[in-house]
């Protein structure tokens, strides 16, 4: 099957149309805080509502649909606190939802496949884990904060370490590993058994990735542009 | 010429032409990467362009410029998509015509005389199997060892241990370490007792 082109998010498309079209919408909305009791309301009737600047909400919505982030031309501090909220939200997604129920399957294959291999596995996701955890905290208590900050005060010193650069390269290396596993699971692994639950582990590994491809957009290509254009103008 | 894919652009103003013809060659079975070229003013080969498929229309007036340009790219292999009424002159200007009315089959010969019609079958065949000093590179690996430290042992340059790196990576589709122990468990080229 071909695969065809989702709608590109408007002012006035209907949210409901939208997530039958594509249900990941739906984790705009939870990122967001918005209900999924939907309506017939438009995008712009929900980002009113919620008070978000709908071209954020559109430029997002825009990504999970497929579609390469455009430019937000007229953006304030609200905005970037939007931004970041929404941010902190979905890494709440990773570590309380996505991850451990990855986890917990990967545990389970474990349990039913008493081998080397899934041993080794086990240990590869957990320390995994470990290492996004510890890129998401950081996000969570060195970056954000940085980039709010940034937004309410003159900073005159700014002894943050903090560059686009690192961030782009811890998310090559969550990506890359996540690869890696499925790779493993879809190629290499010596298992003959339990179908159902390596399918779910496996959905689950799409799941995160398509979530967490999104994110490393949201954050590389609308936010991390938006916060080097601040710290120009304060420059200046 | 690349050997993993056709490159192909097409100059097409009509989008349901394009769009047919793109639905038409990604179902080829050959591999191709397609990119849309909007007029051949200014044209500049991108990505290796093996092929250029161009309505006849673009070049009408313009023939001088089109004759200049394949000069430039004469190892850009010209096809003429046909669907209206063009001087036998104009025609004479392209390596290959398709038309309109041609069934699916008959583009296919066109494009597919530069590559192999199955070539994912082929590559991944002779992709996956890991060489004999790359499993060595891949058993010092494992076991902890640097680059440097793998080069000394088996006597080559780290340069050479990293080209097989990169290679074990490209063939098992893992970059990380610990995903490669897990690798050469699943294929014996390691054992448990070995790791601890």
């Amino acid at each position: 099957m071909d695969q065809v082109q989702k709608t590109f998010i408007k002012l006035h498309s209907k949210m409901f149309d939208l997530i039958i079209e594509n249900h990941s919408l739906l984790l705009l909305l939870e990122h967001f805080e918005i209900d999924f009791t939907v309506n017939n309301k438009t995008v712009e009737e929900i980002c009113k509502e919620n008070n978000i600047n709908p071209e954020i909400f559109i430029a997002i919505g825009n990504i999970y649909n497929g579609y390469n982030p455009s430019k937000i031309t007229n953006i304030n501090n609200d905005d970037i606190h939007c931004i970041l909220k929404m941010l902190k939200n979905t890494h709440q997604y990773y570590k309380q939802d996505k991850y451990p129920e990855i986890q917990e399957y990967v545990r389970e294959l474990y349990e039913n496949n008493n081998s080397a291999e899934i041993v080794l596995v086990e240990k590869f996701f957990n320390e995994y884990f470990t290492e996004v955890i510890e890129h998401l905290d950081y996000e969570d208590d060195i970056a954000f904060p940085y980039f709010s900050q940034l937004l309410e005060i003159d900073m005159q010193n700014k002894n943050i370490d903090f560059s686009a650069y690192t961030y782009k390269e811890h998310h090559t290396d969550i990506e890359s590993k996540l690869a890696d596993l499925k790779n493993l699971l879809l190629k290499h692994l010596n298992l003959k058994n339990d179908l159902s639950l390596r399918r779910k582990l496996i959905f689950s590994l799409f799941e995160l990735e398509f979530d967490l491809n999104v994110h490393s957009l949201i954050e590389e290509k609308l936010l991390i542009p938006m916060i080097q254009k601040i710290e120009k103008r304060k420059h200046e | 010429m690349n050997n993993d894919f056709i490159s192909i652009g097409i100059a097409e103003p009509s989008d349901i032409i394009y769009d047919g013809l793109s639905n038409i060659l990604h179902k080829s079975g050959i591999n191709v990467r397609l990119f849309k070229i909007d007029s051949i003013d200014g044209f500049d080969e991108k990505m290796n362009t093996d092929v250029v498929i161009i309505n006849p229309v673009l070049i009408l007036n313009k023939t001088k410029e089109f004759k200049k340009i394949r000069k430039v790219f004469h190892n850009i292999h010209w096809v003429g998509l046909v669907y209206s009424l063009f001087s036998n002159d104009t025609l004479s200007l392209f390596d290959d015509i398709i038309s309109i009315n041609d069934p699916c089959e008959a583009i296919y010969k066109v494009i597919g005389k530069f590559g192999d019609e199955h070539p994912d079958e082929k590559v991944s065949k002779q992709q996956e199997q890991l060489s004999e000093r790359e499993t060595d590179v891949l058993v010092q690996l494992v076991s902890g060892l640097s680059n440097k430290e793998i080069a000394d042992k088996l006597n080559i340059s780290t340069h050479t241990v990293i080209s097989h790196r990169k290679n074990i990576s490209l063939k098992t589709g893992i970059k990380s370490q610990s995903g490669l122990t897990i690798y050469a468990l699943t294929k014996n080229i390691i054992s448990l007792d070995k790791l601890a």
